[in-house]
């Protein structure tokens, strides 16, 4: 497969092939694209059913909210946009980290770039879990929690921080996740730093990495934006 | 688009595409709190699609991608078009009668 999107200039390595690919008698460099275009469709399949998984949580917020337009507002006012803000804003900053260390891995001579790009996602991933435990200390010291003692008396506003339970840990599961196979890029580039440039974990991670970062840019309004004029 | 080879040019491809999410993230935070009434949800999610759109076209590179990788990630928003469409079409009808 010769698609130009996929063509890279960095050193071909054995070790990155893996089964069937090095079975088929294929020339190194053709067996390797190959591969490299099966990971980026595998990872982009994953993504689409992630989408769907994500989509039904969405699909449950819509209708009750489309129910319970009053509730909602009311309970959305209860969470805290300066942390929801800055949450936002670190996890796109942690997606430019994330897309230069993809485009730094096709390059050799910018082997440190793609480490110190990745160094930087998980840093930012971290940060985002740690604003993230802050705020659900203050929820959970405000009553938020649905359940007996729940802070607001209409029985809706319930719903809402029900989704928003679920949701953000569902998402915070997803990120540790993102962090942890980020973690195992820096430890591939720091002990074998030959490794990392041409390899196709790297873009396939950096893939993940993005998605993760999309479904919070609708969790932000979801949970954040609503109820604010009032 | 023909791949960047220094670190300028990697950057100078990926800090305007974060200027652009930023800028747009301060101008969601902003118009939450403007008197917009019923516009105001469809204000916040047109600005985070519009943000999701551009780390999918140009972070997650969807935009020199080849077609059949193009057409794996429109595939999850066709069925969620789906799933969308069918629940509210019954949610919806129920809503109007009551």
């Amino acid at each position: 497969m010769t698609d130009p999107a996929i063509a890279t200039e960095a050193p071909l390595h054995a070790e990155f092939l893996r089964e069937p690919w090095d079975g088929l008698g294929l020339p190194q460099e053709e067996a390797l694209s190959y591969q490299r275009f099966g990971a980026t469709f595998g990872i982009w399949i994953f993504i689409a059913s992630e989408v769907l998984f994500f989509g039904a949580l969405f699909l449950f917020y819509a209708a009750v909210r489309a129910e319970h337009a009053e509730a909602f507002a009311t309970a959305a006012r209860e969470t805290n946009i300066v942390y929801g803000t800055l949450n936002t804003a670190i996890l796109l900053t942690s997606g430019l980290s994330a897309a230069a260390a993809s485009l730094a891995s096709e390059h050799v001579p910018l082997r440190r770039l793609t480490q110190w790009c990745l160094v930087a996602t998980a840093t930012l991933g971290l940060a985002f879990l740690a604003v993230k435990g802050m705020e659900y200390r203050d929820d959970i010291a405000e009553h938020l929690v649905p359940g007996r003692g729940f802070k607001l008396p209409e029985p809706s506003a319930q719903l809402f921080f029900g989704f928003y339970w679920l949701s953000t840990g569902i998402h915070g599961v997803h990120l540790t996740v993102g962090i942890g196979l980020v973690a195992r890029l820096i430890w591939i580039g720091w002990r074998h730093p030959e490794r990392l440039p041409g390899n196709p974990q790297v873009e396939v991670t950096m893939l993940y990495w993005g998605f993760v970062d999309m479904v919070w840019l609708f969790l932000y309004p979801a949970l954040y934006l609503v109820g604010r004029p009032g | 688009m023909s791949a960047p080879v220094s670190a300028g040019a990697v950057w100078r491809r990926v800090l305007p595409v974060w200027l652009g999410l930023m800028a747009l993230l301060a101008v969601a935070c902003a118009l939450a709190y403007a008197p917009l009434g019923p516009w105001t949800a469809a204000v916040s999610f047109g600005i985070a699609t519009t943000q999701a759109a551009l780390v999918a076209l140009l972070f997650m590179r969807l935009i020199e991608a080849s077609a059949l990788i193009r057409l794996t990630a429109a595939c999850g928003l066709f069925w969620s078009a789906i799933l969308f469409t069918l629940t509210f079409a019954d949610v919806l009808s129920r809503l109007t009668r009551s």
